[in-house]
């Protein structure tokens, strides 16, 4: 199969299943079992098509006689893509039992998820800021409305209407931004912005400075960065858990991989300008999410504010990239891979347990656990270990990475705030773990049935643990080395 | 998969299954572990013959790569395996006696309820005592190390409803803990000293020369610490006799024939570094020299019959040992080949005993006990212990004699031979107390199970020593020129090692008739006062309590309480109450209000332009 063909088909059909399914749903042989099983197998076959780029090193334009080099493939795009179409099936493969046990989860909600999807394609794919953007609100508006899903809860409305409030708020800037670049660069094609940043003085493009800035602002929104994600606790509180694990494992690493191409393409040059301030989100990105964890009561605002916390970790190698570009971009890709992956499998766990009603999972519901269900206990264990980067784990890989490319780059301090707060974070996460296997409980025996989500909240713990440990001593699975290869191979594709 | 990996992953796959098996079907059939548990060490045992027989005859160094464990810089750690010369030699005693041990242990440990724990440990056991003879760089050798100290830790102990046995787990693990301090300390200073390459053996002792000497003899002698630890020498040796307190089969395998060998094994392993450090090597046969004697006289008046057969070990341990600080490392390592079977037959007799007598330890108990099977191969492998001609340890021991006296140290050489002297005495003393009495007691013969390695381990013990047959008898020393090892010592002249051997076993030989009319048939054993300096194993263990352990305890109990408690915990108990209530703080502006949002991001957009202006403001 051409690469041409993947390109067109991955988003084709994300698009034509979504489509189907919003007719399908009206007729009278849907039942929401076949929409959910159509959406899960069209993730699957297109994360499968994507996922073939993976570890060949090319890249070219998609119909460049149609698209005009709008839209690029290459290995990192096909990363990106496979990694957050895993992330979207995982998502949905755990939440079965959420989506029998819910009225509100119709078949409009798999359409949106497909929608929101393919908008990510694109987006990773754009190599041209107007498409980002459209591919961007594609991807935002279908999370908005997934956000707000729950119709009868308060909560979900209010979330949804923030998010939708400031996300659009956020989304201005980003037009202002790329009006203030075109103006100077004359172009909104990436490869023709770099091209303009390289031949012209520092001093004498200020637009494409200032236009700059305010795209990184949107995208500073999208991630949740402080001072711009405030939203992020009272949004994830308000959506169901699926969807809270959606947007925090899988439309983030959408928004990376536009932000990395966007970075390593053109930011790059003005490294030296923006440092400072990406350090200074970094550094309060960290803190205030930390300061945020601490004291959450509920175990999902907990994971709210602490994904804040790891958006400050990737920050900290965003910084480090223009002085140790290859180790800190493939950092960020492995990194981004290790929180997906312990995400969705701690939400999933979360939601599984909730049994999907809306209750919100204090950390006194998870007392006893470990004794009424010690796979659960052991697999969330996993997870939290995972996010708190404990040796043996994909997250400590993934940290390690991270603060390895920040010392690389010189920023010692910064790595060594990233691991004070690594240090803290111990204890929100540790939190759970002591609620599961050290508090006693009233628990009574709970069935919670479903196999299949409990399989797949397994199979990710698994593969936590074995992209910490992962050797090919026994058997030849790909570890910690070929998923590092992969993430080099991905970010070498963007010069060529 | 290459042959030293399955040689090596075998015993662990077989300890994995017992495991799963004990834990997922409580009530599994014995017959499922023994298959397991034989299979294991079966294959092991007849892989080490392999790779002895091409060893030896082809010259085959087998190596075996695993994987890169990691590779910082230039630096790399290999997960690499290595049996050259030296390497196959112990696995050709390892594990095929580990094997042995293995059919003995079926028959010693049947219808005991803990048989599955038993064998998975012990197989365990085996995989670490491999990785250690294995290994290709120090750093998978001390993992071998810290992986047996475990297994003999969990073995010691394997009885643990008796809390004793748990105490005697503890003493030895701690015990090795002092030791495997020196030996981590000597690898970290090696680290530093290293200039570059991998941290294997052929790439140390490459770079030996360049190494800073002071730091090579500080090296040597860290790494003689840890070798303490292991073989039991002093004055790391407490733990050697409470181990007993493990199953006989464990004493057999762990504390006579294997693990306490480790520290022998390596110190022949840098052998190339004790060359160069002169000073550490002589007291390694102090040291040895001493363990010997000090072992020797304790046991002569010990009573628990596998106490007595410790202390023999550790003082067969610092015959090692003056050999490897003579420099005569092949005789060393040959006196440990022989020791393997002779020793590990002394300590199954002395479990079909116990089983034989419902486990009385004591000899005053045992007096006059009827086992004639027993007696034969017990009578071997005392005469051979004792060095009588022809039997193995005759050679091994006469090499070392021989060596010991040509080097020199005339201080060493007279311990040596006094404690083999003594060796003579004890053993002689046990084997009258036990067989030669006026009263006599009946009892079962033991099973087939056991039965069978025993013999197989006598002839063994009788034959060994022909492999290294010396010169003087016109042999010429096969296993010391296949081994290859750096040896320093001189070769003693044929009419001087002929008079040796011939003056050190007529005075063995006065022993033992001494020992006869002291002990033979009568009542000597039970009369005799109990008492004194010797009996008491010259208060060591007292001393130590006195004047190593309560002292510790004192400083710990005040770190627990000043620095652990005071300033420690109450330093993390503010911070973190701090960190609260900023947490509380900064949530007064996470409150929901979705203007206030706006506003901080409007904010960071007016914080981000103030820095661009102020950064460009030189260029507008």
């Amino acid at each position: 199969m051409s690469n041409t063909f993947i390109a067109l088909a991955v988003p084709a059909l994300l698009l034509s299943s979504a489509i189907f399914i919003l007719l399908f749903g009206l007729s009278s042989y849907y039942t929401k079992n076949r929409g959910y099983f159509i959406t899960l197998a069209t993730l699957f076959v297109s994360f499968i098509f994507a996922s073939l780029g993976i570890g060949t090193k090319f890249s070219m334009e998609i119909l460049p006689q149609i698209f005009n080099s709008m839209v690029v493939y290459d290995t990192f795009a096909a990363t990106f893509i496979s990694l957050f179409l895993l992330g979207g099936f995982l998502t949905l493969a755990i939440a079965k039992s959420f989506v029998d046990k819910t009225d509100f989860f119709t078949h409009e909600s798999f359409v949106l998820l497909l929608f929101s999807l393919f908008g990510m394609v694109v987006l990773t794919m754009a190599n041209e800021l107007l498409t980002a953007f459209i591919a961007l609100e594609i991807a935002s508006m279908s999370v908005y409305i997934l956000v707000g899903l729950n119709r009868n809860s308060l909560k979900a409305s209010e979330a949804f209407f923030k998010y939708l409030l400031l996300g659009s708020f956020s989304a201005s800037f980003y037009l202002l931004g790329m009006m203030l670049i075109y103006a100077q660069a004359k172009s909104t094609n990436l490869d023709a912005i770099a091209e303009y940043i390289l031949h012209t003085e520092l001093h004498s493009q200020l637009l494409i400075l200032a236009g700059s800035m305010l795209i990184m602002i949107t995208i500073m929104f999208k991630i949740a960065a402080v001072p711009f994600g405030a939203w992020v606790l009272d949004v994830y509180e308000g959506a169901s858990l699926p969807i809270t694990a959606y947007m925090a494992g899988v439309f983030k690493i959408a928004i990376f991989a536009f932000t990395l191409r966007v970075f390593l393409q053109d930011y790059i040059t003005f490294d030296s300008v923006y440092d400072p301030l990406i350090i200074g989100g970094a550094v309060v990105t960290m803190a205030v999410g930390s300061l945020l964890a601490v004291i959450q009561t509920s175990v999902k605002k907990m994971l709210a504010a602490s994904s804040v916390v790891h958006s400050g970790y990737i920050l900290i190698a965003f910084a480090s990239i223009g002085e140790a570009t290859a180790s800190a971009a493939s950092a960020i890709i492995f990194y981004l891979f290790a929180y997906f992956i312990s995400a969705i499998g701690a939400f999933g766990v979360l939601s599984y347990i909730s049994k999907g009603s809306d209750k919100l999972i204090q950390y006194e519901d998870l007392n006893g656990l470990a004794k009424t269900r010690p796979i659960i206990a052991a697999s969330l264990t996993i997870f939290m270990l995972s996010f708190a980067g404990f040796p043996s784990t994909i997250g400590f890989i993934g940290k390690f990475y991270i603060l390895t490319s920040a010392i690389e780059a010189g920023y010692t301090a910064l790595a060594f705030f990233g691991a004070i707060t690594a240090f803290i974070s111990i204890y929100y996460y540790f939190k759970v773990i002591a609620h599961l296997y050290f508090k006693e409980a009233e628990h009574v025996e709970v069935h919670y049935g479903y196999k299949v989500s409990l399989a797949f909240i397994v199979i990710s713990a698994l593969v936590v643990l074995w992209g910490g440990v992962g050797t090919s001593l026994l058997f030849d699975i790909p570890g910690i080395n070929e998923l590092n290869a992969i993430s080099k191979y991905a970010v070498e594709s963007l010069g060529l | 998969m290459s042959v030293l990996a399955i040689l090596l992953l075998a015993p662990l796959v077989s300890a994995l299954l017992i495991f799963l098996i004990n834990i997922l079907f409580p009530y599994a059939k014995q017959y499922l572990y023994t298959f397991f548990a034989l299979m294991g060490s079966g294959v092991s045992g007849l892989l080490a013959l392999y790779v002895g027989y091409y060893s030896y005859f082809e010259k085959e160094v087998f190596i075996s790569h695993l994987f890169t464990w990691l590779s910082i810089g230039n630096f790399s750690i290999e997960v690499a395996l290595k049996a050259d010369a030296l390497g196959s030699f112990m696995l050709l005693f390892v594990a095929p006696v580990s094997f042995l041990i293995h059919i003995y242990a079926t028959g010693y440990m049947d219808k005991d309820k803990s048989y599955g724990r038993f064998f998975a440990y012990f197989n365990l056991f085996i995989f670490f005592m491999f990785l250690l003879v294995l290994a290709d760089n120090p750093i998978i050798m001390f993992i071998g190390w810290e992986g047996v100290g475990l297994t003999s830790y969990a073995l010691i102990g394997f009885y643990f409803k008796d809390i004793q046995n748990t105490y005697a787990g503890n003493k030895a693990f701690i015990v090795n803990r002092i030791g495997d301090f020196g030996f981590l300390s000597a690898l970290m200073l090696l680290f530093l000293e290293i200039p570059s390459g991998g941290f294997s053996f052929s790439n140390i002792f490459l770079n030996l020369a360049q190494m800073e000497p002071s730091s090579l003899t500080l090296i040597a002698f860290l790494l003689f610490v840890g070798a303490m630890g292991k073989s039991a020498q002093i004055p790391l040796f407490v733990w050697l006799p409470d181990a007993m307190a493990g199953p006989t089969p464990v004493s057999a395998l762990i504390h006579a024939a294997t693990m306490v060998t480790a520290g022998v094994y390596m110190v022949a392993r840098f052998a190339p570094l004790y060359n160069m450090t002169p000073e550490i090597s002589l007291i390694i046969s102090y040291v040895g020299a001493l363990s010997a004697l000090l072992a020797a006289l304790i046991a002569t008046r010990q009573y628990d019959i596998k106490k007595i057969l410790a202390y023999s070990t550790m003082s067969q341990l610092g015959f090692m040992f003056m050999a490897l600080g003579a420099g005569a490392y092949s005789t060393a390592l040959f006196h440990m080949f022989t020791h393997a079977f002779f020793k590990a037959l002394l300590f199954m007799a002395a479990g079909a005993i116990i089983v034989a007598y419902h486990h009385k330890q004591d000899i005053r108990e045992l007096r006059g006990i009827q086992l004639p099977k027993i007696f034969k191969m017990m009578a071997i492998a005392s005469l051979t212990i004792v060095a009588i001609p022809p039997f193995s340890a005759f050679f091994s021991k006469d090499a070392i004699m021989g060596a010991l006296f040509v080097n020199g140290h005339v201080g060493i050489f007279m311990m040596a031979f006094v404690t083999s002297m003594l060796t003579a005495y004890y053993m002689s003393r046990m084997m009258f107390v036990l067989f030669f009495s006026k009263s006599k007691q009946e009892a079962m013969e033991s099973p087939k199970s056991m039965l069978f390695p025993m013999m197989l381990l006598a002839i063994l013990s009788v034959f060994a020593g022909f492999l290294n047959f010396p010169e003087v008898f016109g042999g010429n020393m096969h296993i010391s020129h296949w081994l290859g090892l750096p040896d320093r010592a001189v070769l003693i002249p044929h009419a001087k090692e002929l008079a040796l051997m011939g003056i050190n076993t007529f005075f063995v030989l006065l022993v033992i008739y001494n020992a006869y009319r002291k002990y033979a048939y009568t009542e000597t054993i039970v009369t005799q006062h109990n008492d004194g300096l010797v009996a008491n194993k010259f208060y060591i263990d007292a001393l130590y309590q006195r004047f190593i352990v309560a002292p510790i305890a004192i400083i710990s109990h005040f770190f627990e309480k000043w620095v652990s408690q005071f300033l420690i915990d109450n330093a993390i108990n503010w911070s973190a109450f701090g960190y609260f209530k900023l947490g509380e703080i900064v949530a007064k502006a996470e409150n929901g209000n979705v203007r206030l949002y706006a506003l901080y991001m409007l904010f960071g957009v007016v914080f981000g332009f103030v820095y661009l202006y102020w950064s460009l403001r030189g260029a507008l």
